[in-house]
């Protein structure tokens, strides 16, 4: 279980004009996504937006993925709709909320889809986030599958000493979790341990403003993504506002 | 009778992976079984099936006569017990005592008999006077044996050890050395999973050789060890001793240091 | 030539503890040389190297006296991002010292950290990679690459910063053999190639004997012996510090003739040809 979870949060790098463009444009584009599908206000609008965030993901092959996450959101969703129509919301318009909250994971996941942590690491930089904070997140990620692999072979262990997890009445099973979750724990301070040595090993806040050897650049596909964007999303808001 | 065994089995991970492909295997009762091969041979993977942490995905695996797949986890590793690599993976308790009597509870043995149990456990694998300490304040070579003396507690038919020399310094080396003859001798069925040939060669067992998820060789050690373009390909070296007999042309190897010491004195004065 | 790593009666012990890790240690390494620190765990190896690229005393707290000199500097008053730039690490688990997500990003974090120019960095990271050849794994994710490799680049990522001292803590026990063997040569090689001084705990002795100029026996905190190899392994009570050294010393130990030993197969079984031609 935990190493399908562990490859479910790898990031699959695909050779395609979305993902092949610089990921300060892929932040813009979703920055634009998202804020199409905020201002939505009717179902018409919200088919507009499901469009719009299907061109780049059909670009990218990922449109299997981003259905797969607006899936798993659905009973977040369906939740949403229950509790509006429990406070007396009419069924179109709990059904407009509903969608729009669907837009608006879709469109945030266009970006998480198709630009790696690599690259999400790189525009933290760009914005000059202060670095400790950018390495957190970059080691966070960097870790969740070595931690899950931990996970799956701690649990294998323990259910080789006769542990049955998901036996007995629920105060059972949280006590099951004790024996997994203590060796979870200690290893990964263990590993954190082990991560501030070679950290400081390697010079980790010796200046007070590391370098970068990769800079950011803009090629001729960024330029040209933008110009198809901006004026398609002009256009598009500015009809979402009733300017149009 | 044999006690596990392997048909031609194949077993693919999530991510694609073929970790075994077309496995047979027979370990049969008191048998000492050395699975040898280099990282990534699928050794682990091996042994995961062995208690039914892992099902074939093709093939069939059996112990004591019934189907892995028909058999729960917590029934199989009643018999067959499994103590992986990293003690740290298992270790939670807050002492050595309770650490045993972990599995013991699991498998629902009587709590007067489960302390006698693990009181004896604790006693044959040297750790008595330890029973009250905290476990992860032991040594390397302390966890490692508690990790073995929490399964043997319950007295499993096999015992399969992963890779259980990794890390360890000398003294605790040949203190497991001495485990793995003790439970030898007195015909318990073992399984011992390692690239360690130097650990393994003195105690000469029959040995499976594993590479890129198929095995390549069984046999006894003296046979399976004298092939050591095999070896080297599978990712082991052969053990010194092994070297000296071969660079001297014996038929019988050299499996222990006086031995090979009193050849070759014999050897300095015939000449 | 010239002293590089000098310990003069050295003692630590950790803030808590309640009896020194290390206690009056004296001993030193010369430049160019591949010293092999050996003794049971516990003995205070990891302690030692821990000395010697200033994570303590300035990353672990505890009582010190004595003196650590590394390359004519006092590490006691040398900060670690100093000794980062004399001193590469490797430890014993890869994943644990590969940060980034690409291989070629974690062999430039050390010089970003520094401060290095980024057409500097470019530079230096292209000849650590075509060194411990692994160029070609420059894009990939760590989480791809088999323990070898990840070892590979874990030692990149020190070399890159063009220390004078490669340190090295157990680096192969996780290893299969002959993936070992290759992490040995490869530090071997990068010795003779580069002057590199090595510093090394390693408990397979008949892996890194043969390679080493000098040894080191630590036991219950003190220094057991020093000396080459073969005067070290040569002595009476190995074991009873906790070492076995390999079989074939074992095998000459029990031999009536004894003047030197040879530390691998190949050499003793030349000598012991030699030997016995000279009587016939
Ligand atoms: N949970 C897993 N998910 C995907 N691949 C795995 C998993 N566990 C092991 N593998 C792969 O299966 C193969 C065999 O692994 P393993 O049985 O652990 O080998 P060994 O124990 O001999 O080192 C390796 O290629 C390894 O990368
Ligand atoms: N971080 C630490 N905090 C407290 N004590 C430690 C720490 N690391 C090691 N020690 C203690 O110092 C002694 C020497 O340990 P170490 O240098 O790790 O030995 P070795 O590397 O030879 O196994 C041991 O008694 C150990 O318990
Ligand atoms: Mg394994
Ligand atoms: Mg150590």
């Amino acid at each position: 279980m935990a190493h399908v979870m562990a490859e479910g949060f790898k990031f699959r790098y695909l050779k395609t004009p979305v993902h092949g463009l610089d990921p300060r444009v892929k932040l813009l584009m979703t920055a634009m996504l998202f804020a199409l599908a905020l201002l939505s206000s009717n179902l018409y609008q919200e088919a507009l937006v499901f469009a719009a965030v299907g061109v780049p993901a059909a670009l990218a092959r990922s449109l299997k993925r981003l259905l797969r996450i607006a899936a798993l959101s659905l009973t977040f969703s369906l939740m949403i709709f229950a509790v509006n129509m429990l406070f007396g919301q009419p069924l179109l318009e709990s059904a407009v909320i509903t969608i729009r909250f669907l837009g608006i994971v879709a469109a945030t996941s266009v970006f998480f889809v198709t630009t790696s942590p690599d690259e999400i690491e790189y525009v933290m930089r760009w914005f000059r986030l202060p670095r400790d904070f950018v390495f957190a997140f970059a080691t966070s990620i960097r870790f969740v599958p070595v931690l899950m692999m931990d996970l799956t072979q701690i649990i294998d262990a323990q259910r080789s000493r006769g542990l049955e997890m998901d036996r007995g009445n629920p105060v059972r099973r949280i006590r099951n979790l004790i024996p997994v979750l203590i060796p979870l724990i200690v290893n990964a301070l263990v590993r954190s341990g082990e991560l501030a040595e070679a950290m400081e090993a390697r010079g980790y806040g010796a200046v007070s403003r590391p370098t970068s050897m990769h800079a950011l650049l803009m090629k001729k596909n960024d330029y040209a993504a933008l110009l198809v964007l901006v004026p398609a999303w002009s256009l598009l808001i500015t009809y979402f506002l009733g300017l149009l | 009778m044999s006690v596990i065994e392997f048909e031609d089995v194949r077993h693919r991970m999530p991510n694609g992976v073929v970790a075994l492909d077309s496995v047979s295997l027979k370990v049969g009762r008191g048998e000492v079984v050395a699975v040898v091969g280099g990282n990534g041979a699928g050794k682990t993977t091996l042994l995961k099936h062995m208690n039914g942490l892992l099902k074939p995905s093709s093939g069939r695996v059996t112990v004591f006569g019934k189907e892995t797949k028909e058999e729960s986890i917590a029934r199989l590793s009643r018999r067959v017990g499994l103590v992986f690599q990293n003690s740290d993976h298992q270790i939670f308790s807050e002492s050595a005592k309770e650490e045993v009597m972990f599995g013991l509870k699991n498998f629902g043995i009587p709590p007067g008999e489960a302390e006698e149990k693990a009181g004896r456990a604790l006693e044959y694998y040297g750790l008595a006077d330890l029973a009250a300490r905290p476990p992860l304040t032991l040594s390397g070579g302390e966890k490692k044996r508690l990790c073995i003396a929490a399964v043997m507690a319950w007295e499993p038919d096999v015992l399969v050890l992963d890779e259980p020399t990794v890390g360890q310094d000398y003294p605790s080396r040949s203190r497991l050395f001495g485990v793995v003859q003790g439970l030898a001798s007195s015909n318990r069925t073992v399984v011992i999973v390692s690239h360690d040939l130097e650990f393994l060669w003195p105690l000469s067992p029959r040995t499976v050789v594993m590479s890129k998820g198929r095995v390549v060789a069984d046999g006894p050690a003296r046979e399976v060890f004298m092939r050591t373009e095999m070896l080297r390909d599978a990712g082991l070296r052969e053990p010194q001793l092994l070297q000296l007999s071969r660079r001297f042309g014996r038929e019988e190897p050299f499996t222990a240091v006086d031995q090979a010491a009193a050849w070759l004195t014999e050897r300095g004065r015939a000449n | 030539m010239g002293k590089i790593v000098e310990f003069l009666d050295y003692t630590f012990e950790y803030s808590g503890m309640e009896r020194p890790a290390v206690e009056g240690v004296s001993f030193s390494v010369e430049e160019g040389e591949v010293a092999v620190l050996a003794g049971a765990s516990g003995s205070g190896k990891s302690t030692i190297l821990r000395s010697i690229n200033g994570l303590i005393p300035h990353m672990y707290p505890g009582r010190r006296s004595g003196k650590v000199t590394v390359d004519g500097a006092d590490v006691s008053s040398t900060p670690t991002y100093e000794l980062a730039r004399k001193v590469g690490f490797l430890f014993q688990n890869p994943e644990n010292q590969i940060f980034m997500f690409t291989v070629e990003k974690d062999v430039a974090f050390g010089l970003e950290n520094l401060g290095y120019e980024p057409e500097v960095i470019r530079r230096k990271v292209d000849w650590a990679l075509g060194l411990l050849g692994i160029s070609d794994l420059a894009k990939r994710s760590p989480s791809e690459l088999s323990d070898g490799q990840k070892q590979r680049v874990a030692l990149a990522g020190s070399l890159v910063m063009d220390p004078k001292i490669l340190v090295l803590d157990e680096p192969t026990s996780l290893l299969d053999p002959r993936t070992a063997q290759d992490v040995v040569s490869l530090v071997s090689r990068l010795n003779k190639d580069l002057g590199l001084t090595v510093v090394l705990v390693e408990h397979r002795l008949e892996l890194v004997s043969p390679m080493a100029d000098r040894m080191v026996v630590l036991s219950g905190s003190r220094v057991w012996a020093e000396g080459s190899p073969a005067e070290v392994l040569g002595r009476e009570g190995l074991h009873e510090v906790g070492l076995s050294p390999p079989a074939i010393v074992e095998v000459q130990k029990r031999l009536p003739s004894g003047d030197g030993l040879a530390l691998d197969v190949d050499g003793f079984v030349r000598r012991f040809l030699a030997d016995v031609g000279h009587r016939v």
